[in-house]
């Protein structure tokens, strides 16, 4: 493969998400084609953190000569974003004119951004939207990869979405990309990656639709006052074993004084069900605003 | 976790309400242990019609009665060899059956190791509280060492059985084992013993609080199932996991699972396929 598009000066490109979502992979995919393009490749990457759902990020530099293999603040070509706050976190690596961003609208929030533990609380999550960070950046992509690779049949794909639409922004032909991928993904998914890749190269290609909404759904519905719940105890059923009471992780049950359990501290109660998985009397029910009205009736 | 689905599943749906509160002590698991089975049920959109309990005797034996389905409560150890002919003569039923340790292990061990040879296509629950409750509280194949029951009241020092390797050796294609105390867990786990075609065996690790905690001074109803997280005693749950922090952790999970052909579509095929196919009905 030969590529005429030789500048002196690297090409920067960072690769960003969390633990899980395949970073590496598109980091080597690109690495692999811009080594086999005859161009000098450096790439670093941190994924110590990882796990599941800890941040990781790849510098990827290319070019006729490489010297180091970190990209600065602000120096970025290219950016792409797996996980949206994962976006907006490494944004200020992005060059300030002429950055391209290509982000997953996909919102992955941790639990340490809830300050609060009620049903329906406010997170510290992200609160920009896709609109507001697109105009910022100027030259910025904002697609929902991964319900785009769910409808290809396979979420985890949501990768190479974005590798399809990094690819518009590079000099490279797509049957490079395509063969470099072939070669890394697991052999039974070479079908779909490759769907994959296309649908994200034509979303951009498309592109002309105002940044779309972040997914609405976001893992916790954000709604007023909170409760949207309440629990119902029949009392004939319970035996008074304790074990809600001690169990509960917002200590808001108690036993009165009949050795009935009962609702002490409602504005605590998260309704997490524990109590209700593990009544063995059948006795507590976790009624929530979607849950069908009480059956006892019948 | 999945949401709409403990949003959408009312126990009461499922039971003989008439006949609640049940008659089981305070804090027994089997309360816990029948929620986890009604809601895969639940899960797996089976209709009451087809599904089919069969329990023999003992506490556990009697978590069947509260099921508003077809259940059957039948005699001492021998809630698997009912089943095998309600399975075998109604292959559209959904045959689970509900035993305990004793009635499973001891009384009806013998069935329970043929079942598992024959890899009939059934889901067999045990559950296991390590006692004889119902009786007062005899010492059951497995109680653990050094355990004190009425009929040792200086300690058992029988060894104990390690159910879910018993039924893997014998041959149940799917083996699993889950806890009352996780029990979104145990409903999934119980959800796919259904759905595995084949004889499916689950050990749910229940608690006697009233006479095996009490005998053995083993605390509060919320103690006892807090304690199944990690101080079982190992030797009644063969597959300890050795972590560094949580010693006599019991290993739960599906234990061994293969897809080795189902007794009922080979009898059918070897010996109705010769008289003709008529007869399956």
């Amino acid at each position: 493969m030969n590529v005429e598009h030789r500048p002196a000066v690297p090409t920067n490109v960072l690769i960003v998400g969390v633990g899980g979502q395949g970073v590496i992979m598109v980091s080597k995919v690109l690495a692999s084609l811009c080594q086999q393009a005859g161009l000098e490749v450096k790439q670093s990457e941190v994924h110590g953190m990882a796990k599941r759902g800890g941040s990781v990020f790849s510098h990827v530099r290319f070019g006729e000569t490489v010297l180091s293999p970190m990209i600065a603040h602000g120096e970025a070509d290219i950016m792409v974003a797996l996980e949206w706050a994962e976006g907006l976190r490494w944004l200020d690596y992005l060059k300030r004119d002429g950055g391209t961003f290509i982000a997953d609208t996909q919102q992955i929030v941790p639990p340490v951004s809830f300050r609060n533990r009620r049903r329906g609380a406010r997170s510290g999550y992200a609160p920009a939207t896709p609109a507001e960070v697109i105009d910022l950046v100027g030259n910025g992509f904002a697609l929902d990869a991964t319900r785009m690779a769910a409808g290809l049949g396979n979420e985890r794909v949501a990768n190479t979405v974005l590798l399809g639409a990094l690819s518009t922004a590079l000099p490279f032909p797509r049957e490079g990309w395509l063969g470099v991928l072939d070669g890394l993904v697991p052999p039974k998914t070479t079908e779909v990656n490759r769907r994959a890749f296309d649908a994200g190269r034509e979303w951009v290609q498309n592109f002309d639709r105002p940044a779309e909404q972040a997914a609405a759904a976001v893992a916790v519905p954000v709604s007023g006052d909170g409760l949207d719940h309440r629990l119902e105890i029949t009392e004939a059923w319970c035996k008074g074993c304790d074990i809600c009471v001690k169990m509960c992780p917002e200590r808001c049950l108690t036993l009165n004084a009949r050795h009935i359990v009962e609702l002490t501290d409602p504005a605590a109660c998260t309704a997490c069900r524990l109590c209700e998985w593990l009544c063995p009397d059948f006795a507590i029910r976790v009624l929530t605003a979607s849950a069908p009205a009480p059956a006892l009736a019948k | 976790m999945d949401t709409a689905s403990a949003n959408d599943f009312d126990i009461r749906d499922y039971l003989r309400v008439e006949l609640l509160p049940h008659f089981m002590c305070p804090g027994c698991g089997h309360g816990i242990a029948l929620r986890a089975l009604l809601w895969a049920v639940h899960d797996l959109k089976l209709a009451k019609d087809r599904l089919a309990i069969v329990s023999g005797i003992g506490c556990s034996g009697r978590v069947g009665a509260y099921i508003d389905a077809n259940t059957f409560h039948v005699t001492h150890g021998r809630p698997l060899a009912f089943a095998t002919g309600l399975a075998l003569a109604r292959p559209d039923l959904e045959v689970i059956v509900i035993t305990g340790d004793g009635d499973c292990l001891a009384i009806g061990g013998n069935h329970l190791i043929h079942a598992c040879r024959r890899n009939l296509h059934l889901t067999c629950l045990m559950f296991n509280n390590e006692i004889y409750g119902m009786t007062g509280g005899q010492v059951s194949p497995t109680t653990a060492d050094d355990r004190l029951t009425t009929t040792t009241p200086y300690g058992n020092a029988e060894p104990s059985f390690d159910a879910c390797a018993l039924a893997a050796a014998a041959g149940a294609s799917f083996v699993g084992r889950g806890m009352t105390l996780q029990t979104v867990a145990l409903k999934n786990l119980i959800r796919d013993a259904i759905s595995h075609r084949g004889f499916s065996f689950v050990e749910v690790i229940s608690d006697c609080t009233e006479i095996f905690g009490r005998k053995n001074d083993l605390g509060s109803s919320p103690e006892m199932i807090l304690r199944q997280k990690g101080s079982m005693k190992p030797d009644t749950y063969g597959n300890v996991v050795d972590r560094p922090f949580r010693p006599n952790a019991v290993q739960t999970g599906v234990l061994a699972r293969n897809d080795r052909p189902e007794y009922g579509d080979a009898y059918r095929a070897a010996v109705l396929g010769a008289a003709g196919a008529a007869v399956a009905g």
